[in-house]
């Protein structure tokens, strides 16, 4: 038998928190971290609320030990990652350890900066802000901070892209290529994702309401989140404990168009049926769904009429943590891979905040309040994005 | 790792490999950019579509076509791609008019195509393929963790195909700042100052190459057997790498009937370069790629197409070799680097 990927750490920053512990205070207070943005200067600041991480470039910098003139990308990608990988740092000699770090903005942030001098004139502009414009430049800034040089990569496949991390991580313990992976990802806010999403018309301007009838649309958030996988050798040489296992994954392409869904979800019901086939495991299995639900009225009809085709009239519990964290993209996949760990580690469903009226399309409806003393074994987690890009992942307990 | 090629898509500077000319003259130029040779692409992609799509996006789609058409495969199970920069072009576009505008009276158009998936996604709605799809943007690897992601999916799925490819596009933007940078070189050069002359920088490109992977092994196919990558400033310890990854092959000099070297005429890693020939590959065929691509980060996908491309055809245009062609292929090296990222291949003929 190949050699299973455990979980056995997770590290996160979002809007409703710095760490995996204050995430947690606020998923459990039901408090969203929907505001006014305070970092991104933006002329849309007054219009379009987003779920920024409250801190600037300096004291993101402080908090991770790096540097303030890195993209804002990898400084949060940097904390994340710290936390999950501290308990073990110093651990793993003679051990095989990758870094499977995505993004969609690279870092864009500062090419901003950069191209507003360059478009004058093209002998100006600060090369320092453009080096690390590549997606891969952030990657390799947190994993050359974090000494980790047996395999480096960064998928990048808009918002599933954190979610195809830790399936290629789980896929290279399992063929036993590597001992441990650091896996999931990374997104900073910046004007080039929120002026793209908003000709896209699908920002609302107030906090966004995921799987309600009355939905307008998705606030763009911020932030990293990652797993540490390990396979049994290195738990044991590290003395780590296994909170959950990656047991299955699959990563579909609905085909369909650019940025929409299909109608029916054609690519997200590949995506989870393929991920439970992997797995071993029938949709009853399922104790709970953290949905894609980016609040959308494209998105949230094509996953919600997905999953009825899938689990009928049995839906288990259900919920989209986007209303507290905003989309993330890059990150999302493994921000919401950290909360389906700690849903089975400590038995609780966060609640799908703010939603009020039933979905016309769909019979079943999310879980809006929250569950406590469940015994979760099986986390389905979802993560659509552009490109037609479909990636379910699903976390069991071990 | 053993992954067999089983048909190759070029579009490069040094044209396209659906026409019988392909790599029928030797490069001539005097330029500081070697472009992509674009094709009339009405062939390959719907004109609706066409017109909406960015350099990046065209010749990426188009490489996947002819690769896809060569093989007689319409539709692939799979897609992997890599891209060291992605849609620069587009993400150009709306960068300067968000700038230029103030975030004011912005269209979608460019923002949806900037995406570093797109590529992948099209090829996925232009042949209606809901298999896996994944975009790897990691610099000079890239196109190497496409293959690497490739080699996992087969792994999994041992009786399918991956389509495997890289591109890059060169814009107006990249060029000045990779100039500015020092990957580029300033001035225009031509196709013997890339092999023998080293200056500062290498000679700019671009380009899109894709692969049709499979398990089965077909007769006269070439098959990727090793890969290793690493990154390092120091071309002392890259030198040691390459040594490393022979002995962990089990290559003896002898063993290879090919080396294929990332010479890019940048002074940087001329010695680097130097030595391989001199002590590492000492009597072996030496061919050369990056005078008909230039620099990019995924030229690594061109070097591999055009290594399948001479197994298959058996023909050995004499450009591509520093000295006399082999007379036969088996056990082929190809050694890479673009800006600090080092790629070893193993490859044989089967």
């Amino acid at each position: 038998m190949n050699p299973r990927a455990y979980v056995v750490n997770t590290g996160l920053v979002t809007a409703i928190g710095n760490n995996t512990a204050e995430c947690m205070d606020a998923l459990i207070a039901g408090r969203s971290g929907i505001g006014k943005a305070k970092h991104l200067q933006t002329h849309w600041r007054n219009e379009l609320p987003v779920g920024e991480v409250d801190a600037s470039n300096a004291e993101l910098a402080a908090m991770s030990g790096t540097d303030a003139a890195w993209p804002r990308t990898a400084l949060l990608s940097a904390i994340a990652s710290k936390e999950a990988w501290q308990p073990y740092a110093g651990k793993t000699e003679g051990l095989r350890t990758g870094f499977f770090s995505a993004n969609s903005v690279g870092g864009m942030d500062l090419t901003e900066d950069f191209y507003a001098g360059f478009v004058q004139n093209n002998a100006t502009g600060n090369l320092a802000n453009v080096t690390s414009h590549e997606c891969g430049a952030v990657t390799e800034l947190v994993s050359d901070h974090l000494g980790i040089y047996d395999f480096v990569t960064t998928i990048s496949t808009a918002c599933s892209s954190s979610a195809n991390s830790i399936m290629m991580a789980a896929q290279m313990i399992g063929n036993d290529m590597l001992d441990i992976a650091i896996a999931g990802g990374a997104d900073c806010l910046s004007k080039f994702t929120l002026n793209g999403f908003h000709t896209l018309m699908i920002l609302d301007k107030e906090p966004c309401h995921p799987f309600d009838q009355n939905r307008r649309g998705l606030n763009l958030g911020e932030g990293a989140g990652y797993l540490v996988l390990m396979n049994e050798k290195a738990m044991q040489q590290c003395g780590a404990k296994a909170i959950c296992i990656v047991s299955g994954y699959a990563n579909t392409n609905d085909a369909f168009h650019q940025t929409a869904s299909s109608p029916q979800g054609t690519g997200n019901k590949m995506a989870m049926q393929q991920a439970l086939q992997k797995a071993g495991l029938q949709p009853s299995d399922i104790d709970y769904i953290n949905l894609h639900g980016t609040g959308t009225a494209n998105n949230d009809s094509s996953e919600g009429l997905a999953i009825a085709a899938i689990f009928g009239e049995h839906v288990p519990m259900a919920s989209s943590t986007k209303a507290y964290t905003g989309h993330t993209l890059g990150a999302s996949g493994g921000i919401e891979a950290v909360f389906g760990t700690l849903a089975i580690r400590d038995g609780i469903v966060f609640p799908n905040i703010r939603w009020q009226t039933q979905m016309e399309e769909i019979a079943w409806k999310p879980v809006t309040e929250l569950q406590r003393g469940c015994d979760i074994k099986h986390v389905l987690s979802n993560s659509f994005g552009f490109g037609g890009n479909c990636s379910s992942l699903i976390l069991s307990k071990s | 790792m053993e992954l067999y090629i089983h048909s190759t898509g070029i579009v490069s500077a040094a044209g396209d490999n659906s026409k019988e000319n392909f790599l029928s003259a030797a490069p001539a130029y005097d330029t500081d950019r070697l472009m992509c040779d674009e094709l009339d692409y009405t062939a390959y992609i719907p004109p609706m579509q066409l017109r909406r799509m960015s350099k990046a996006v065209r010749m990426g789609v188009a490489a996947s076509r002819i690769c896809l058409q060569q093989a007689g495969v319409e539709k692939p199970s799979a897609i992997s791609v890599g891209t060291g920069m992605g849609c620069l072009n587009d993400t150009e576009q709306f960068l300067s008019k968000m700038v230029s505008q103030n975030e004011q009276m912005l269209t979608p158009t460019s923002f949806i195509q900037s995406t570093h998936n797109t590529v992948g996604g099209q090829i996925a709605l232009l042949s209606g393929c809901h298999g896996h799809n994944l975009t790897f943007v990691q610099r000079g690897h890239s196109f190497e963790n496409a293959v690497i992601n490739a080699s996992l999916y087969l792994d999994e799925h041992p009786g399918e195909n991956i389509l495997t490819g890289g591109l890059d596009e060169l814009t107006g933007t990249s060029l000045a700042v990779l100039k500015r940078a020092g990957v580029y070189s300033a001035g225009p050069r031509g196709p013997e100052s890339i092999l023998h002359h080293a200056r500062p920088g290498s000679i700019a490109g671009e380009g899109a190459s894709f692969l049709l992977l499979g398990k089965d092994a077909k007769p006269g196919t070439l098959c990727i057997r090793g890969l290793s990558l690493f990154v390092t400033k120091d071309t002392a310890q890259a030198l040691g790498n390459v040594n490393d990854f022979l002995a962990q092959e089990q290559l003896k000099p002898s063993d290879i009937s090919l080396v294929m070297l990332g010479i890019n005429g940048d002074g940087k890693y001329e010695s680097f370069y130097h030595k391989l020939q001199r002590d590492v590959f000492k009597d072996r065929h030496i061919a050369v790629f990056k005078h008909l691509s230039g620099e990019y980060a995924t030229s690594s996908a061109f070097a591999v197409a055009l290594l399948s491309r001479l197994a298959a055809t058996g023909s050995f245009p004499s450009f591509l070799f520093t000295a006399a062609a082999p007379e036969r292929l088996d056990h082929i090296v190809l050694i890479n680097n673009y800006v600090n990222h080092y790629s070893c291949w193993h490859l044989h003929l089967v």
